[in-house]
């Protein structure tokens, strides 16, 4: 939004003007009163770029410079408030290290040279054509695959939406499959074990709802560092009497607001919380109506199921996989779930949950973790308090917990005990999976990962051998006349994908169906560590990374820089000369040794392009340009990544056109055009408006587009809808479809292809509207702001949200309730009110878990890879020598590579508990952002936070000789890193039990953000982790795994 | 006017250090971690660092019962000694709030710094020195808004407002949550009174804040 000043900047007032005025300002302080410095400025809205809380801000410029950047006193996520990194954007624009012109590094130079971005283009997509010839490959075992092998794609979550679409779109137009991106290594963990268990793998809530919780558990999460503007509404639901538990390895500044906080060893969530579990079952803790109602509870499994020391029924030990079919429910005639609602058949889930859970008695799991019995008991007692109607509790949580080997067994932890409580779909509960970059969930959405398509929509394999196949194998099925099975909708998703990306030429008889096969196929894992396994094997000669950084970011990051090196060649997309841009230079390598060719290509930073971003809490906000190429403080040839997508496939359209190469129609029957014609101009940037309305979709007659689809609901699967993305179809819909009809309206839009409502623009604040007072006023909750921004699915703000009423529609909690029935609207035939309801029925037709096939959330799941009940497996690198619950001493199911070829096993050591008897984690810091170009590079937030150092307890200090200040050693069986020692009473020594051995745990602390490039530089952490991930996702186990720590 | 600092609310984010540097166009200091407590830097107020938050473990029984932040920053005192000492009369204390001064006649002695009962003032520049410190936005309460550091400030650890009634906000707080709060309001009294007010989890006066 561009307006005159005095429209969002003045009224932040505070309210002083009158008493000023009656002491006589103006006066002279300093020698010549200077002018206020935001007046006749121009105001830009804009959503912050840094972690996932979406806080607004506005960016005051004038004649083409920032004059100031602060936070949007009218936000109702932030209020006007920010935390240091947003304090401090100004500098990503007014900063001399940003890029400003295309880099190009030769193979075996030592330098850099300046090259524009014809030439840059041209070359890259030369390059990129000739891998994809040499290693395109059609068919496998006699089945289509139609995908290169010798490209890979990274990036990227801080990317807006629109770009995240692009990259998505063409890199499948490529045949990559080698693609993933900074989601596989925060949160793939919480899609998989979220969608395992509710349907959706999404945040639950949304931040301003933290308010209107009784009972905050932060435990895997340092929430307040990472998401500092969440701790404004922490502190509103303290302020109502809220109390908030930190439970962490360590005392952080999340810790510093608890009311309880435990201290336990890294890497043993699954007993604590297990532990809980079983509190609440064996004290009858549990919402009981809840748990028969919308839990999978009183499901009757088939006996092929059993545990037996660890292990699931249907495990293969050469194999290391389970067959899910020892986890299937007991069906009856109709084909439905048998099911005993008294709870009592000793095979229904309960009772199977209740004996598995009966094993984490509290003495095991305080043996385990190290946490004092009392403590642990107070927080049993505190978090299970909230299994009443009229009482919610919410879990944040974040890469504290995805990033293990058991990371999606972390989250069903919460997800159990959660439903178990009644805790999901109501206001103030939820699993509030934190995001940390500020567009991971729409890079998320946007399958910038290998295993999905836009919108979760599976990605195929081989054997998935043309649509209707596909379709077959991955459309739920149900007989339950009360399940939505909202994905037996499936067929609409992918045909309308199918047609946005390849138009016309998609018809239903065209190449597998609507050019299914353009797709490429996936065979097995294709992951971020898979992936940088194959490029140091020298299967994959080609990278593209769109602002990620996994020399600094990557797990066990010498090895990945090292497989840098074995790549033809690395183009990378930059604000700033990152750690993966220069690693050819990096310390110790002698650059003539490598021969891998660079584009570093200058890119904008989030305040100088238009387009979308969607916060953890699924708001899409849309931001504005704030200055614009050619202005006193653009940076020269930098470009929107929009720009430089767009332009980079015209350059590969047009090799292509002059001579087709291998395959090309996927590339020349790609549907592109977003309003910059078939040439390269710099001066012509792509219209993100062309890109939002595409993945909204559109309706096609006549091979012609005719008006954007209303909602989801609407997509059809005979060809006559287009949609980029399903779920966020219903964010940008034709003006007449949209509420209100003032054109002044910061969401209407109109552009050459007609007029729209925008709805990421929307601005109303929920103070700002008497409607909402009034229901808030009633008792609904408050903080859901359905009038500003826009969410996925179709404005709900509170997903489940049909688990909040009874059969007749009435909260069960009517102080804070969600939505409720009300008979007198829809002329009488009554309606929903408050949020967007899961789904339009009435009240009592369908199980409120609409996304599931059995319509209910999943105590027990048969979706994952590691076992249908979360259970406690040590870390990969683990300080005992005997798991406490089972003979099975890690995941059972997770891949090995430490043991598998030879390349495998270079720079994959695994460390003993001999050598490195010391847990390290790793952690964040408020003051610097993820692989930290974003902050390294800025001077106050360098000032902050200078240099890289480890936090130490004072009796390990003790132990080894240190002191605060020095300088140590730490080492792990990948490396070694030099830090400065923080000792700190905040963390403690952990006594637990090997066996029948008490003995002590040391943890360390170490925050990876660090790197040899930009103003603050340090080692990084991750030359430290391993290469082993979860055993769905592989996401990697960076947050547990041994060292060991000397005096430098 | 004034602030009222309420260190159960803050949570140690600095925003208000970074938020002071950008309004006040403030270059950063090159810093090094120095070994100091906590995650402060940098090591002290200067003539580019108006504002710091200090970071403070409270230990009982050698045990950590908490860790505190305070922001550290001009008190603005209601009747300020440092106006007295400025041999030029640089020194201003406006009714309203804010102790500011004239940059043109201040000759960048330390006479200012060594009469503060805060040990606030500092200097910017060799050659020609010239005192800095907060000037509680005052630029910015002319246009009637808060001070960059309490609009950024995420929790309203910090709010802004006039003295007597942040005095009696402070009250309440200590009256309603007797457990959380020492029981003093640092500042009511402090170098004559001053317009920054802290209360606290903690003692100030432990952690080297001058008695009163």
């Amino acid at each position: 939004m561009e307006m005159n000043r005095r429209s969002f900047f003045k009224r932040s007032v505070f309210t002083l003007g009158t008493i000023i005025s009656v002491f006589g300002f103006p006066y002279l302080a300093w020698a010549e009163k200077k002018k206020f410095k935001t007046t006749l400025t121009k105001e830009t809205t804009t959503i912050c770029p840094y972690c996932g809380v979406g806080c607004g801000m506005i960016v005051s410029t004038r004649d083409g410079k920032i004059i100031n950047i602060e936070g949007d006193a009218n936000h109702p996520i932030n209020e006007g408030s920010l935390c240091s990194k947003g304090s401090a954007l100004f500098q990503v624009v007014s900063n001399e290290r940003r890029l400003d012109s295309v880099l190009y590094r030769a193979p075996g130079s030592a330098n850099w040279e300046k090259k524009d971005w014809a030439w840059t283009l041209e070359k890259i997509a030369k390059n990129i054509k000739d891998t994809r010839n040499r290693t395109f490959v059609k068919e496998k075992d006699g089945q289509i695959v139609n995908r290169t092998d010798g490209i890979a794609q990274l990036g990227g979550a801080a990317h807006d939406t629109e770009e995240c679409y692009l990259f998505s779109k063409l890199a499948r137009a490529l045949g990559i499959y080698w693609i993933d991106h900074q989601a596989r290594l925060c949160h793939s963990s919480t899609v998989a074990s979220l969608a395992a268990t509710f349907g959706r793998g999404a945040m639950t809530n949304h931040y301003n709802d933290l308010q209107n919780s009784d009972v905050i558990m932060v435990m895997g999460s340092n929430i307040v560092e990472m998401h500092p503007l969440a701790s404004k509404w922490i502190m509103k639901a303290k302020e109502k009497g809220a109390k908030i538990i930190s439970s962490d390895p360590r005392f952080t500044r999340t810790s510093s607001i608890a009311d309880i906080y435990t201290q336990f060893r890294s890497g043993t969530d699954i007993a604590y919380v297990g532990g809980m579990i079983n509190y609440a079952l064996q004290h009858d803790r549990i919402q009981k109506n809840y748990v028969v109602n919308c839990t999978n509870a009183s499901f009757i499994v088939n006996d092929k199921y059993s545990f037996n020391d660890g292990l699931f029924a249907g495990y293969d030990p050469i194999k290391r996989k389970y067959n899910k079919d020892f986890l299937k429910y007991e069906l009856d005639i109709e084909g439905n779930p048998k099911r005993d609602n008294s709870l009592q058949d000793p095979r229904c889930v309960f009772q199977l949950m209740k004996k598995h859970y009966q094993r984490y008695d509290v003495k095991t799991v305080c043996n385990t973790t190290g946490t004092p019995e009392e403590k642990y008991l107070e927080v049993c007692d505190l978090f299970t308090s909230t299994y009443p109607e009229d009482k919610s509790a919410t879990w944040c949580y974040a890469m504290g917990s995805t990033q293990h080997t058991v990371g999606v067994q972390y989250i069903r932890t919460y997800a159990i005990l959660q439903l178990l409580l009644g805790n999901i779909g109501i206001a103030g509960g939820g699993i509030n999976a934190l995001r940390g970059e500020s567009n991971v969930q729409a890079s998320t959405d946007m399958a910038l990962l290998f295993h999905i398509l836009p919108g979760y929509l599976a990605s195929p394999s081989p054997d998935d051998v043309d649509l209707k196949a596909y379709i077959e194998k991955y459309t739920p099925k149900s007989k339950d006349p009360k399940s939505a099975n909202w994905w037996g909708n499936y067929s609409k998703y992918i045909t309308s994908l199918l047609k946005a990306w390849w138009g016309e030429h998609a018809q239903a008889d065209t190449e597998g169906g609507y050019c299914y096969n353009y797709i490429p196929k996936k065979s097995g894992l294709h992951d971020h560590i898979h992936l940088f396994e194959n490029i140091y094997k020298g299967k994959i000669e080609g990278l593209l990374a769109w602002g990620q950084n996994p020399a600094v970011g990557g797990p066990n990051s010498e090895k990945e820089r090292e497989a840098l090196g074995k790549l033809k060649w690395l183009v990378v997309a930059e604000l700033w000369e990152t750690e993966t841009a220069q690693f050819w230079k990096r310390p110790n390598v002698n650059p003539a040794d490598i021969q891998t060719e660079v584009f570093l290509l200058p890119a904008c930073a989030s305040l100088e392009k238009e387009g979308s971003v969607s916060n953890s809490g699924r708001w899409a906000q849309w931001r504005y340009a704030a200055i614009h190429p050619g202005d006193p403080d653009w940076h020269g040839d930098a470009r929107s990544d929009l720009w430089i997508v767009d332009a980079l496939f015209k350059c590969i359209k047009k090799e292509y056109l002059k001579n087709p190469g291998v395959f090309p129609d996927p590339l020349l029957k790609l549907n592109w055009d977003y309003g910059t014609g078939d040439e390269i101009d710099v001066n012509r940037e792509p219209n993100a408006h062309y890109v939002a309305s595409e993945i909204n979709g559109y309706f096609i007659e006549n091979g012609q587009r005719k008006g954007q689809v209303p909602g989801f609901a609407k997509l059809a699967d005979n060809g006559s809808t287009a949609c980029g993305n399903w779920i966020y179809c219903a964010g940008y819909v034709n003006w007449s479809d949209a509420e209100g009809i003032d054109k002044t309206a910061s969401n209407y839009v109109k552009n050459e292809l007609g007029e729209f409502s925008n709805r990421y623009a929307k601005r109303i604040a929920e103070k700002d509207e008497p409607k909402a007072q009034q229901l808030i006023a009633e008792g609904r909750a408050p903080g859901m702001n359905l009038n500003w921004s826009w969410c996925w699915p179709v404005n709900r703000r509170i997903l489940y949200n049909r688990a909040s009423v009874n059969q007749e529609g009435n909260p069960l909690n009517p102080t804070r309730w969600v939505i409720r029935w009300n008979p007198d609207l829809a002329e009488g035939k009554g309606a929903f009110e408050g949020d967007v309801p899961d789904g339009p029925w009435a009240p009592g037709e369908k199980h409120p878990f609409i996304m599931n096939e059995e319509g209910v959330g999943r105590l027990f799941s048969a979706k994952l890879n590691d076992g249908p009940f979360p259970e406690h497996y040590e870390p990969l690198e683990s300080p005992i020598s005997k798991n406490p619950f089972s003979g099975q001493m890690i995941n059972p199911a997770i891949i090995l590579l430490h043991q598998g070829d030879d390349l495998n096993k270079e720079l994959n050591n695994v460390g003993s508990n001999n050598k490195f008897p010391i847990v390290a984690t790793t952690m964040r810091l408020t003051e610097h952002w993820q692989a930290g170009a974003m902050t390294r590079n800025l001077p106050w937030q360098a000032e902050l936070m200078p240099d890289l150092f480890v936090e130490i307890s004072h009796e390990l200090a003790s132990i080894k000789d240190i002191a605060n200040g020095d300088r140590v050693t730490v080492s792990s069986a990948r490396g070694e890193i030099s830090a400065y020692a923080l000792v700190t009473r905040r963390l403690e020594p952990l006594v637990i039990m090997d066996g029948t051995t008490k003995c002590t745990v040391h943890q360390v602390a170490i925050p990876w953000h660090y790197g040899y490039a930009g103003i603050a530089t340090g080692d990084s952490a991750n030359i430290l982790t391993p290469h082993v991930g979860d055993a769905n996702t592989n996401i990697p186990e960076y947050k547990t795994f041994l060292c060991n720590i000397k005096k430098a | 006017m004034g602030f009222l600092i309420d260190n159960t609310k803050c949570i140690g984010c600095r925003a208000c250090q970074t938020a002071c540097k950008q309004w006040n166009e403030l270059p950063a200091e090159k810093t090094k971690f120095f070994g100091g407590e906590g995650y402060q830097n940098p090591k002290d107020l200067s003539g580019s660092t108006y504002t710091l938050i200090k970071f403070h473990e409270v230990i009982e029984n050698d045990k950590l019962k908490d860790w505190g932040y305070w922001k550290k920053q001009c008190q603005h005192c209601l009747d300020p000694s440092c106006k007295y000492a400025c041999p030029t009369g640089a020194i201003e204390k406006k009714e309203y709030g804010p102790v500011v001064w004239d940059d043109t006649k201040c000759l960048g002695c330390p006479d200012c710094r060594e009469a503060c009962p805060f040990d606030i003032p500092r200097f910017e520049g060799n050659l020609n020195p010239k005192i800095r410190k907060c000037t509680m936005c005052y630029d910015r309460l002319e246009e009637g808004l808060e001070p960059a550091c309490v609009k950024a400030c995420p929790t309203g650890a910090t709010i802004f407002g006039k003295r007597e009634q942040l005095l009696s906000i402070a009250e309440q707080r200590l009256a309603s949550e007797p457990q959380k709060y020492h029981q003093y309001i640092y500042g009511k009294d402090e170098g004559g009174g001053t317009t920054v007010l802290y209360i606290s989890s903690f003692e100030l006066e432990k952690i080297g804040y001058p008695n009163n």
